[in-house]
Formats: C-alpha cells, sequence, structure tokens
C-alpha cells in the first residue's frame, strides 16, 4: 500500500468516526425546540414545593436562563426603540437646521 | 453396570429425540412470529429470565455517579429523553402510544414507579442502584430483538447518566413540570446539552 493510498484510507476513517461522534447533536433538535412553559409554574401549589428537591432546583434554573432570556430580548427590543428614536430625533433636528 | 447403560442409552436416545424434534419444529416455520401474537409462557419466560440475569450480571460493575440529583443533569437528561425516549415509554398525562400498542414486548410506561412497571424496585436503597444501574447499561447497549436500540453510538456516558438522573424523577413529574424540564427552550446550549 502506498503512502497516498494509506493518507486516503486514514483521512476517511477519521472522518466517519467525526461524523459518528457528531451523530444526534442536540443541536438537530433546536429548530424544532420548544420553550419552557414557565407561566405554569405560577399556577403550581407553592406551599408544596420543597427548594431542596431537584426538580423544583432544576425548574427554577430552566424558568430562570428563559427569564434571563426574555429579558434580554426585552433590553434588546427597548435599546433598539431608544436608538430608533434617537435617531428619528437627530434626523428630526437635522430638518430643523 | 446394565442399569448404568441402560439409563445412558435412554439419556443419549432423549437427547437426539429433542434435537431431532426441536430442529424439525424450528426449520416447520409453525412458531407464530408476528408481534400481534404473545409468546406462549414458558417462551415467555424463558426469554425474559435469559434478559434479566443478563442484564444484572453485566451491569453489576457499573459505577453510579454521586450527582445523579444534580438540575442540570435533569435538564440535560430531561430534554433528551423527550426527544428519544417518550415515543415508547411515555410522558406523564400520557397512557398509550401506538409504539405502545403495537411493539411486543410493549415498552415500560417510565412515568411509573418501578413497580407498577414490572421492577420491584422503590423504597430499597440498594434495589434502587441495581434499577439505576439496569436503566444505564440498558440505555447504552440497547436490548436485542425488543425495538431498544444500544444508544452508546453518537451519546457518551456523561450524555446516558443525565438521562437515568431524569428517570429516577420522571414518575413523580406533573405534565407541567414534565415540559418545563424537558423544553430544550433558548438555553439549552447553557445546560450542557
Amino acid at each position: 500500500m502506498n503512502m497516498k493510498t494509506l493518507a486516503t484510507v486514514i483521512v476517511f476513517s477519521t472522518l466517519g468516526i467525526a461524523l459518528s461522534a457528531q451523530a444526534h447533536d442536540p443541536k438537530e433538535h433546536m429548530k424544532d425546540a420548544e420553550k419552557p412553559d414557565c407561566a405554569a409554574m405560577k399556577n403550581m401549589d407553592h406551599s408544596k414545593m420543597d427548594m431542596n428537591d431537584p426538580v423544583m432546583q432544576a425548574m427554577m434554573k430552566q424558568c430562570m436562563n428563559d427569564t434571563h432570556h426574555n429579558d434580554s430580548e426585552k433590553d434588546q427590543a427597548q435599546a433598539d426603540h431608544q436608538d430608533n428614536e434617537k435617531s428619528s430625533g437627530e434626523q428630526h433636528s437635522e430638518h430643523q437646521h | 453396570m446394565s442399569a448404568l447403560t441402560t439409563f445412558i442409552k435412554s439419556l443419549v436416545i432423549t437427547a437426539v429425540i429433542a434435537l431431532v424434534g426441536g430442529g424439525l419444529f424450528l426449520y416447520s416455520g409453525l412458531y407464530p412470529m408476528g408481534a400481534d401474537v404473545p409468546h406462549n409462557r414458558l417462551t415467555y419466560w424463558l426469554l425474559e429470565t435469559l434478559r434479566e440475569r443478563s442484564v444484572a450480571r453485566a451491569a453489576s460493575d457499573i459505577k453510579v455517579p454521586s450527582d445523579l440529583n444534580a438540575p442540570l443533569r435533569l435538564l440535560a437528561g430531561g430534554a433528551d429523553y423527550n426527544d428519544m425516549c417518550a415515543g415508547c415509554h411515555l410522558k406523564p398525562g400520557k397512557t398509550e402510544s401506538d409504539f405502545t400498542l403495537g411493539l411486543y414486548p410493549a415498552p415500560p410506561n417510565l412515568t411509573l414507579a418501578g413497580d407498577e412497571h414490572g421492577h420491584e424496585h422503590t423504597g430499597d436503597t440498594e434495589n434502587d442502584d441495581e434499577a439505576i444501574k439496569r436503566q444505564f447499561w440498558i440505555i447504552k447497549h440497547g436490548i436485542k430483538a425488543s425495538g431498544m436500540p444500544t444508544w452508546a453510538p453518537g451519546h457518551d456516558d456523561e450524555r446516558i447518566w443525565n438521562m437515568v438522573a431524569f428517570l429516577k424523577q420522571l414518575p413523580e413529574l406533573s405534565p407541567d413540570q414534565y415540559q418545563i424540564l424537558t423544553a430544550r427552550g433558548q438555553d439549552s446550549e447553557g445546560h450542557g446539552h
């Protein structure tokens, strides 16, 4: 087996291993990913909630991330809105000059 | 001495008859192979015992991680369970699917506690530990001719342990809790999926 054939075999087998290692990547599911329905937490019986319960801690974590994400979306939207107002204000003042 | 010879002769003749009979039955095609006709009780017992003994032996040396209750494990394992397992093993609020109705043997309903789906392991720490090892082994290696695939290709041990961590909590989850824990949402990258 010459070096060229050996190199081809190594490249293809490495590629095969790399591709199989990527099988069922969670990113494949992100297109149809459902968002957590954190509003449902408000309807749960808070008196029965145990903060040491791993399920409760996981839900809090999930919804905290979700809230932060929504907050950052809101912040971004507000920032965009302010930028728009600012630029329209500048345009307006330019018109006045 | 002659009694011993007669005994051995009888044993050999019986073994030959059993082998020939078994071979004839095997090749006759008389055994119903469709998933819509259940095994007879003897075959079912033989296969189930074979499976349970094999899994118990193979899983006995598995080391269970100490952090199975970590919230991040539940979130990562929940999302994978929902994508990969819920179709056959159901989710809270669901009692059947096409797979549970059509597969034989029917996949266990993992939203029920162990003793309710045929494995008595609740309330006993040692048995719970055995059940956890058993779940890990089955997810990783699958089970022949049962519809349960091996998830080892493409899923490392940590990812499988995350699913086991989620399975531990699953029988206690309400549909709302299940939805929150299994949604990949926007932040799943941060959950270490």
